[in-house]
């Protein structure tokens, strides 16, 4: 898939996990690479840049199994983002399967 | 690869990021192979996945260098930023040639401007010079006080031109600095959008 696409979708996954519920960086990779196939390390740069730019705020929590965790927790900034993220997607991507659509009838 | 060679890898290709910020990003890969084992996974598997520790480096820097470039702007930190920038093979070339040609053309004018001050400072003493190094100096217009003083007046208008030639350059220099320095920043933050590379 073209890069620069999944890119952006990126952003988009990490904002819609972190605004159900605060996540450390392994459990988003998990949850994101069961779907779609990353480079599961490029997900800490853009953890720090979403940091720099106040959508995402990050804190350490204990945890059962070892030393603590870096838990990141999405801001009101972020919440609004998301929302424009996911009504662009939505846009987008209800365009797309329209044109999809629109072919096929057309081959038939 | 396992987890030490990764991380040593990947500390070894940031060196230049801040100790604070490296410390921060490796115990952030630190912290993923921790949990990557505790969820049964070798540290190898782990390793593959992450993807290329090279490639996260050249990310990691552009992405640094940039932010730095951004917060202070100054020649050194914005070249900094393009070369790393260029390390990930993403640097418009339609912006990076005509700054770096007129960065050459600026530079050259202005050595050229000094060089006809230093011509003209020598054009005006030549007479002196003349009489101390008669073997070494040879005057163009010979003869008399009329021929000395043509030499130091056009000696003194040579040297008038050339400054005010450097002048000018310079002048003309700062304002396309600016203008070089806002392309390289507006190219940079577009490819600040780029630097997040996927499989």
């Amino acid at each position: 898939m073209n890069a620069q696409f999944k890119k952006g979708v990126l952003e988009l996954c990490v904002l819609v996990l972190l605004d159900r519920k605060d996540c450390y960086g392994y459990e988003m990779v998990d949850e994101i690479s069961k779907n779609i196939s990353i480079s599961e390390g490029t997900i800490y740069p853009l953890l720090r840049r979403l940091k720099k730019e106040n959508l995402v705020s990050s804190y350490l929590k204990e945890s059962q199994d070892g030393p603590p965790r870096k838990y990141y927790r999405i801001t009101e900034l972020g919440k609004e983002k998301k929302e424009n993220l996911v009504a662009e997607w939505d846009t987008f991507s209800a365009a797309v399967s329209n044109l999809l659509n629109y072919k096929t009838e057309m081959g038939d | 690869m396992n987890k030490e060679e990764y991380l040593k890898k990947l500390s070894k290709k940031i060196k230049k990021v801040s100790i604070d910020d490296k410390k921060d990003i490796l115990s952030d890969y630190e912290e993923h192979f921790r949990i990557g084992m505790e969820n049964g996974r070798t540290e190898e598997e782990i390793a593959e996945a992450l993807g290329n520790p090279d490639n996260l480096a050249k990310q990691i820097r552009a992405d640094y260098m940039v932010k730095k470039a951004e917060d202070k702007p100054s020649p050194t930190s914005i070249i900094e930023a393009v070369a790393a920038v260029a390390g990930l093979g993403l640097f418009n070339i339609l912006v990076a040639v005509p700054s770096l040609l007129l960065a050459v053309v600026i530079i050259s004018l202005v050595l050229a401007g000094s060089a006809v001050i230093v011509l003209g400072i020598l054009i005006t003493l030549s007479p002196l010079l003349h009489v101390f190094l008669p073997n070494l100096v040879y005057l163009p217009i010979n003869g008399g006080i009329l021929g000395t003083l043509l030499l130091v007046v056009c000696g003194i208008a040579v040297t008038v031109m050339g400054i005010i030639f450097v002048l000018f350059m310079s002048y003309i220099a700062n304002k396309l600095y600016k203008v070089v320095i806002n392309l390289l920043k507006s190219n940079i933050k577009d490819i600040k959008e780029k630097t997040e590379v996927f499989k």
